[in-house]
């Protein structure tokens, strides 16, 4: 029983949409860096099948709160499961893809 | 700003500079979140709302804490005057080029507007810095942390942890620059006795204590003993009162003085407690309080065995005129020991104090703490007028030599020396008043009996 669970959550994720939320500060650098490497990650590897859900702490610190969200940028990869936490400006595109569990997904 | 501890504040020359940043450095355990604790919690009743940032801990795992010290959080939180916030990361998260803590500082932001804060405790402030890959980019952030503090008028107490045995770790050698005030706590281990320290390294702008301060945990929280002051401002000493056997205060040419120091010295079963006792129970009759610290036996067997020679101590107990704290030395540092004595001396205002025995006193770590112990003491008890009898008991045949091998004979006012030797066949029990400041007294050996009386003079 809990194998085929695992297996399930752990597949391919295929057609599957990507659910991202971004924690952001305004536009300090380091939140413009991750926008941009996030949209241009997205549209290199799972284009079409992503959605971008952009959160301003600066406007919304209750939002930042009710995530644990402390650094800006944050990003946390909502769906598929596990849940995925990313912080920083995501620069280094190699260690976010393997974060992301999106190497191996290029097709 | 005051730090709800009172001693704290002594030594702080009146508290926290307000709206500053203070810095709290010590190692594991050192007391240094509970300090924070206590800040606000003062805080907090004072019509000062704080909050508190945790970087280590679980929220709840903190109201817990404060809840066994008896300290209500949540209640304080619900009146909207504290307000706790977890700032642990994800320990999973994947880091991934720069960030910033502006997050932290907008959620914070709001809470300060909520519940109207002027104080704020970072804890482990350390933990937050370690997310950082280089020294320059903490620095970066600490200072970004500080100037936003510092435009919030908050005051600030950050705790931040250090080794042991190390004062601030170089790595962190820059907050101590930084902060506008650097307290440092340590807990030490010396013959198997822990002692608590704290001290100020440094605060702009004011006159503060510069040395090493003994404190302790107990169920209060941190309690600093009270530096009183560094003069010796003795009352005079008093009028004579008896010893509780006519024939001694002959000898004594009228009695014990008031708010004086009175050693017992002898030899093991020489009749030092019995003289102690004696006195205690005429003070206590004559309706005078007396505070009766027990190093060598329980209130219990003190009062039974106490029965032999003839006096009733228990009624005296019950009526609390007399009250009797047994101790063991090496139970507590010496500041604990401190602590409670003097806490006794002020609750109860006793007329006359008892130690039995200084020579105990030692286990509390060593000839220092003794006598650091015994000198503050009886210090304490000539700046109250408080009369102090010292029982010691020396081992060896030289009596004299080590009538106070703690060395604290030349600040006694009165030695009686207690001795028995065997003569003829039986022992003979003996004593001389050695010294006596300021009185006239016999200068000759007096036989003595131990009886279900009390001690009788042996007329030879």
């Amino acid at each position: 029983m809990k194998a085929k669970r695992e297996r399930r959550r752990y597949a391919k994720p295929g057609g599957e949409t990507y659910l991202f939320r971004l924690f952001v500060a305004g536009n300090e650098s380091n939140s413009s860096q991750a926008r941009g490497n996030l949209a241009r990650l997205c549209e290199e590897h799972i284009k079409g099948r992503y959605k971008i859900d952009a959160v301003d702490v600066l406007k919304d610190a209750a939002g930042a709160h009710k995530n644990n969200v402390l650094v800006t940028p944050t990003l946390i990869l909502i769906k598929p499961l596990p849940k995925v936490t990313v912080l920083g400006n995501l620069n280094d595109t190699k260690q976010v893809l393997a974060a992301l569990r999106l190497n191996g997904d290029e097709r | 700003m005051s730090t709800g501890i009172a001693g704290l504040d002594l030594v702080l020359g009146g508290g926290l500079p307000a709206g500053r940043v203070t810095l709290l450095s010590g190692g594991p355990g050192s007391g240094k979140t509970i300090m924070g604790l206590q800040y606000l919690l003062h805080g907090a009743g004072a019509g000062q709302p704080g909050i508190l940032v945790m970087f280590e801990e679980r929220a709840a795992a903190v109201r817990q804490n404060a809840w066994s010290w008896g300290w209500d959080m949540a209640r304080l939180e619900k009146k909207n005057k504290l307000c706790l916030m977890d700032a642990r990361l994800d320990p999973e998260a994947v880091i991934s080029g720069e960030f910033s803590i502006k997050g932290l500082l907008a959620i914070l932001d709001q809470r300060i507007k909520a519940v109207r804060a002027k104080l704020i405790l970072i804890d482990a402030v350390d933990a937050l810095l370690h997310l950082y890959d280089s020294p320059m980019r903490e620095r970066h952030e600490l200072y970004a942390l500080h100037e936003w503090l510092l435009d919030r008028g908050l005051t600030t107490i950050m705790t931040v942890k250090t080794v042991p045995q190390e004062q601030a770790p170089s790595r962190y050698a820059f907050l101590d620059f930084m902060a506008d005030c650097v307290i440092h706590v340590d807990q030490r281990v010396t013959a198997q006795i822990t002692t608590r320290r704290l001290r100020v390294i440094k605060y702009r702008g004011s006159g503060y204590g510069r040395n090493e301060y003994p404190f302790i945990i107990n169920e209060n929280g941190i309690n600093i003993i009270p530096i009183t002051s560094n003069v010796l401002q003795h009352r005079p000493p008093g009028s004579k009162v008896s010893s509780g056997q006519a024939w001694l205060d002959e000898v004594l040419a009228g009695g014990y003085k008031c708010g004086t120091s009175i050693l017992l010295a002898g030899t093991a079963g020489a009749g030092k407690t019995t003289l102690a006792c004696i006195f205690t129970q005429a003070a206590c009759l004559r309706g005078e309080r007396v505070l009766y610290i027990n190093f060598e036996e329980s209130a219990e067997s003190m009062v039974s065995n106490m029965l032999s020679p003839g006096l009733a101590l228990q009624p005296l107990i019950k009526t609390g005129t007399l009250v009797v704290r047994s101790y063991l030395p090496e139970a507590m540092g010496v500041e604990e020991h401190l602590f409670h004595a003097l806490k006794h001396l002020d609750e109860f205002q006793p007329r006359h104090v008892v130690v039995d025995a200084i020579s105990a006193c030692k286990r509390m770590g060593s000839d220092q703490a003794a006598f650091d112990y015994l000198m503050r003491i009886l210090n304490a008890c000539k700046e109250r007028g408080i009369t102090c009898i010292y029982i010691n008991q020396s081992s060896g045949l030289d009596i004299v030599e080590e009538i106070s091998g703690i060395g604290i004979s030349s600040i006694i006012d009165t030695i009686i020396l207690l001795r028995h030797l065997p003569i003829d066949g039986a022992i003979v029990r003996q004593l001389i008043v050695m010294k006596s400041r300021g009185s006239k007294h016999s200068e000759q050996f007096h036989e003595f009996r131990i009886t279900d009386r009390g001690m009788d003079l042996v007329k030879t």
